[in-house]
């Protein structure tokens, strides 16, 4: 029991002594920590920004370079394609109709190709959109 | 109980506007915290020079995790394994050098008499400083989380990374072997002055 005192005792000084003390940092610390923050979070949005640039331009590339291997190495497809889109919205309205079915059986039997067109395209306009427009700075 | 509802509340909406991103609250959490994370790399012994670099590394780390902080642990137990974290990773990395070794090579009798009771004073707590300081780092990171800090032993083992029996064990050692440095110093003290 007396043991069991003089440990609690002890325990009691020892806290006491260390909860006392304190530890010196550097006055400016926080400051200086402040502005290593800023420095930190601007190069964390420069680096988003950089980062859209690039896949912007990377996607717009692609795309042409894309449409180019398209083109010269699969015309009849491309013509296909083009017929269909243009058949499909041009034509009279009972033929139009009719090419609905036509239209749709084209797509299914190529999905294959014209999803990946489909979004090559749409990301390329999507780039496109926001390096002309996008407020790009919004991020911040 | 009142006060403690109130810094409940407090804690909780500052918990806000850290999570938020909020610079000034920020500000204030460093300024709160500096004086912990300084201490626990001077601990690790790291050099002046060194203590700045892992300082900020700590405070930036916890800056970008604070939104995935849970708050399963307080604050400052989760800032406190961060700074552990660092400093000891920094101390592998550049010095190649395993704190556990330390530990091992220590060996304390004890069944040591208690330290005569000093009067608690500016000089009683040099004193305490100055064994604390003399201890295996690991012991001493040990003793000051869980008497100054007032953690649990699960909070400093998921601080330390370590498991709770090997906690309890820093803690009795450390214990023995501050009482063998404490009684001498406040023998001699004592014969001294």
């Amino acid at each position: 029991m007396a043991d069991r005192l003089n440990e609690d005792r002890f325990d009691r000084m020892l806290a006491r002594a260390l909860q006392r003390h304190s530890e010196p940092a550097p006055a400016d610390f926080v400051e200086r920590m402040m502005t290593a923050i800023e420095q930190a979070e601007q190069q964390r949005i420069l680096a988003a920004v950089v980062l859209q640039q690039r896949l912007a331009l990377a996607a717009t590339v692609l795309f042409g370079v894309i449409t180019i291997i398209a083109v010269v190495f699969f015309p009849a497809a491309i013509a296909g394609v083009f017929r269909t889109i243009t058949g499909a919205v041009g034509e009279q309205t009972n033929m139009w109709l009719d090419r609905i079915p036509q239209a749709v059986e084209t797509v299914r039997s190529r999905w294959q190709f014209y999803t990946v067109l489909a979004a090559v395209f749409g990301f390329a306009v999507y780039n496109l959109m926001d390096l002309l427009l996008g407020d790009r700075l919004q991020t911040a | 109980m009142v006060n403690k509802v109130w810094e409940k509340r407090q804690m909780a909406h500052w918990l806000r506007l850290l999570r938020s991103g909020d610079q000034r609250a920020f500000g204030r959490f460093i300024d709160k915290y500096k004086e912990t994370v300084f201490l626990c790399c001077r601990r690790l012994g790291l050099r002046e020079d060194e203590i700045e670099d892992v300082a900020s590394d700590t405070f930036l780390a916890a800056y970008k995790g604070l939104s995935r902080y849970t708050g399963q642990s307080s604050l400052s137990t989760w800032l406190w394994s961060i700074a552990y974290r660092k400093a000891v990773n920094y101390l592998r990395k550049n010095r190649r050098q395993q704190l556990e070794d330390e530990v091992d090579e220590q060996i304390v009798d004890s069944r040591q008499q208690e330290p005569a009771a000093p009067i608690e004073t500016e000089e009683t707590e040099r004193i305490v400083w100055d064994a604390v300081e003399r201890l295996p780092r690991l012991w001493a990171i040990t003793v000051i989380l869980h008497y100054r800090e007032q953690k649990s032993i699960a909070d400093i083992a998921k601080i330390m990374d370590t498991r709770e029996n090997t906690v309890k064990t820093y803690l009795f050692r450390a214990r023995a072997r501050l009482k063998q440095l404490l009684s001498a110093a406040f023998g001699a003290d004592d014969s001294g002055g």
